[in-house]
């Protein structure tokens, strides 16, 4: 009988966050899950009338911004490169009369081999309450900072803020783990490198980063939406008319504390067409090096739209369709006797057809 | 399983993986609060249309087509509910009758609870018990899905219109000798026109030893131990003969007519004198030659003789089988297309004769392609006239379409086997007794030596059944070239 061994298990030089490793996050995860929902056994549920999923982390505020005339051009390195990204997403599946149901998951992709591999961690399913989330949130905390007293600083967010919260502790988790077992390699974050904002304190940020570039990795943030500008422009909109690859490096970047900015911020067009995307890249890491990575990637990923596909499958792997929706819904329905109401939507009720539903502000 | 739509007499059901239901089968649908109860038939199965699926199935290919590999950390264990939902499905029901005070009743005007509807299998032969499917005559025509025998009543065939159809190897020819050997059972007389030699060897076990109907099978081949005298003949069943069979035009009947009428008040209805006065008759000269070309191809089939104790076999035989039961097996193997003609518009002419007589009571006829030798003008007759008169036909065709529309209306009982080709269901759903979407779905996916049996034998409760096999002798395999070589 052939027994199907992953590469990664084997390969020394790439050892990758297995369950098995580092599972202190994922363990008070599953306890708080199962602890939350055990609280809400045989309630009547309110299917949800409101879904987001991934997160979109404010943008710091910027007081100048200009950006280098002269673009820095690529030139592919088809060089054997191991490229990881990390993605984590949110949604709320339910609302119960005391709280709201919600479910995470993340995923870490990497290319090796030409092929993708994929690690999954989750769904894991929540039921916070204005009673518990606190409870919830700091020990997620506690269990991701690994200290006692991190908890204290900060007050845990409101209700409706919590699934974002909750993915994002997730995240920090992944890519913590990433950064502590790839080496010489590529490491893609979703986002920007912008730490002292709620669940990326700078101090863990930069133990993300410190760890990375000890093991000789480069950290590359991609951020699909961006509001800073340049003379009124979306900085992404500002196209050279140079033929891409290139990077367009962005300098004056002063935000306001307490927020800080850990890497330097670049447009890149890294193929044809009008796609460009911010690009955060460790600050630490000398230029030539960080030219040489951007170069790296492009010789070892493949790339549609500007975008990297290795973290377009990380953000793929870990969203939620409709019909995983459906599944949770059913799962916490069977599992713990929940009984599924349908409550009427307002806008609906109140205005016909004119009534679009309810909408995330 | 839960009822999720009706439009018209069709009903949609969402049932679960874990649940299996198939394309034929019976569901129940119990409305408790109604004391009334659903009963209808899976046409279809479908996936059921879950939101996401799309993204869901794009998402485990994304790697240049291929799955992608990865692990899945899942505590919860969720995953088993996201196959759950994917994997539901949505069974296409039709609407065959209401439970009602423990009887059944066609009312489809009610619709029962959608949330509070029970719904489940409903066995065979529970549906067998309720619709009174069984009889003091039973044929077992084979097993259905759930390992029950489905079992007919001899008297649903008859006074009956039955045809049986499927694309060539499905078992068409194997039911039609099922159905036969057990109305011989019960003593019915039964006449085949067997085109393939087929069925001559019925008294035969496959071991080649006699079986229960060795003595109950009688077959007649046309000129050699079936003949007939000119003295026997009606002289309306010789010019149907001569004007359907050959073609004779009408001027020259009337002649025949006459020679006939002549002959017959000399007492000289014999071959020779036959020809003798067709040369010396006194007539045109294009009427002679047309009478003559028919008179010699009467003698060339062998069939006509003037030794009368030579053409007694056919009257011995369904006179036999009127007491006893038994089936004249008309071998029209080696026989031509014209001579084929012939004997049948004798045998029909005789077998009318006999019933209207009350010689005979009534005759169950089987016609292997039928278009192959039946007139036109036969078509309408057997299912009207000769009907009334006692003639029971069943016809067996693998081409659906040279059997006549007015024939499928009328039809009785169908027994369908597999068909591919859409054209050929397309035909056979104008029967009457039978709902098109019904045909089309559930026969194109029948596998061979199953049939679909429509119409009264099964009470209009169309079922799937194995046609059970034969301790017979069958002649109906096609000889192949390469069979030895290998």
């Amino acid at each position: 009988m052939v027994i199907q061994q992953y590469t990664i298990t084997t390969t020394p030089k790439y050892n990758f966050p297995q369950p098995t490793i580092d599972t202190t996050l994922p363990q008070r995860l599953i306890e708080l899950s199962i602890h939350s929902l055990k609280h809400v056994q045989n309630q009547p549920f309110q299917l949800n009338q409101q879904t987001f999923q991934q997160n979109n982390s404010s943008e710091e505020h910027i007081q100048t911004l200009q950006p280098k005339l002269q673009p820095i051009p690529l030139k592919p390195k088809p060089e054997k490169t191991l490229v990881a990204a990390v993605d984590t997403s949110s949604i709320k599946i339910g609302e119960t009369s005391t709280g709201i149901l919600i479910a995470v998951r993340g995923a870490n992709v990497w290319k090796q081999n030409k092929s993708y591999r994929y690690i999954r961690l989750g769904p894991f399913i929540f039921h916070i309450t204005e009673e518990n989330k606190k409870e919830v949130y700091n020990a997620l905390r506690r269990a991701y900072f690994n200290s006692p007293h991190e908890h204290s600083r900060q007050s845990s967010p409101n209700l409706l803020q919590m699934p974002t919260r909750i993915a994002n502790l997730l995240e920090r988790w992944l890519q913590k783990m990433l950064s502590k077992t790839i080496s010489n390699g590529l490491i893609l974050f979703d986002g920007s490198l912008t730490s002292g904002i709620a669940d990326t304190p700078t101090q863990r940020m930069i133990e993300i980063l410190t760890t990375a570039r000890k093991r000789n990795n480069v950290v590359l943030a991609f951020s699909k939406m961006t509001s800073l500008r340049f003379n009124g422009y979306l900085i992404t909109d500002v196209l050279l008319r140079y033929k891409p690859p290139y990077m367009l490096e962005m300098a004056g970047l002063k935000p306001k504390p307490p927020i800080v900015l850990l890497g330097d911020v670049y447009v890149a067009r890294l193929t044809k067409g009008n796609y460009a995307f911010r690009l955060d890249i460790d600050k630490e890491v000398p230029i030539e090096r960080r030219i040489e990575a951007v170069e790296k990637l492009l010789g070892s990923d493949l790339f549609s739209q500007s975008y990297p596909e290795t973290l377009r499958l990380a953000h793929i792997l870990c969203t939620f369709t409709a019909n995983e929706v459906i599944a949770m819904q059913h799962c916490i329905a069977r599992r713990y006797g929940l009984k599924i109401i349908s409550r009427p939507d307002m806008h609906r009720l109140l205005f016909g057809p004119f009534g679009k539903g309810e909408r995330r502000s | 399983m839960k009822l999720y739509k009706k439009e018209g007499n069709i009903v949609q059901i969402l049932s679960f993986p874990n649940e299996t239901v198939e394309k034929g089968d019976y569901l129940l649908i119990e409305d408790v609060e109604a004391t009334k109860a659903l009963i209808v038939q899976v046409i279809d199965v479908q996936f059921a249309s879950i939101p996401g699926i799309l993204e869901e199935l794009l998402r485990s290919l994304p790697d240049g087509g291929e799955l992608m590999q990865g692990e899945d950390f899942d505590p919860l264990e969720i995953a088993p509910h996201i196959t759950y939902i994917q994997d539901a499905r949505l069974n296409i029901c039709k609407i065959r009758a209401t439970v009602e005070n423990e009887g059944l009743s066609p009312n489809n005007s009610w619709l029962p609870s959608r949330s509070q509807s029970a719904i489940r299998k409903l066995p065979i032969p529970t549906l067998l018990k309720l619709a009174k499917i069984d009889g003091k005559l039973p044929i077992v025509l084979g097993g259905t899905k759930d390992s029950s025998f489905l079992t007919i009543d001899a008297s649903s065939l008859d006074g009956k219109l039955n045809i049986i159809t499927g694309k060539k190897e499905t078992g068409k020819s194997h039911l039609s000798k099922l159905l036969m050997l057990n109305l011989i059972r019960y003593k019915a007389t039964v006449v085949v026109f067997d085109l393939n030699g087929e069925y001559v060897s019925l008294g035969m076990t496959a071991d080649r030893k006699r079986n229960a109907y060795y003595h109950k099978i009688h077959v007649l081949t046309p000129s050699q131990n079936f003949k007939v005298a000119l003295k026997q003949l009606h002289l309306h069943v010789l010019l149907s003969i001569l004007i359907h069979a050959l073609h004779l035009p009408g001027t020259s009947a009337r002649e025949f007519r006459r020679i006939w009428q002549s002959l017959k008040e000399r007492g000289n209805l014999v071959l020779r004198e036959l020809g003798e006065a067709i040369r010396n008759w006194r007539c045109n000269q294009h009427v002679r030659d047309a009478l003559f070309s028919r008179y010699y191809a009467l003698i060339n089939s062998g069939f006509f003789t003037d030794n009368v104790a030579e053409a007694m076999l056919l009257e011995e035989c369904l006179f036999k089988a009127k007491e006893e039961g038994g089936a004249i097996i008309v071998n029209l193997r080696n026989t031509s297309s014209i001579d084929r003609q012939i004997v049948v518009e004798y045998l029909l002419g005789k077998l009318v004769e006999l019933l209207t007589s009350w010689k005979l009571k009534a005759v169950f006829l089987f016609a292997e392609e039928a278009h192959l030798y039946l007139r036109e003008t036969y078509w309408d007759d057997i299912v009207t006239r000769m009907r009334h008169l006692g003639i029971f036909t069943t016809f067996i065709t693998n081409q659906p379409d040279t059997i006549r529309q007015n024939i499928y209306r009328q039809a009785d009982n169908i027994f369908l086997f597999n068909f591919t080709n859409e054209h050929d269901l397309e035909v056979v759903s104008r029967a009457a007794r039978v709902d098109a979407e019904t045909v089309k779905s559930i026969a194109i996916d029948l596998p061979p030596h199953y049939c679909l049996v429509l119409g009264k034998v099964v009470k209009d409760f169309p079922m799937v059944v194995k046609v059970k096999a034969l301790d017979v002798k069958t002649m109906g395999e096609t000889r192949l070239f390469f069979k030895d070589m290998n």
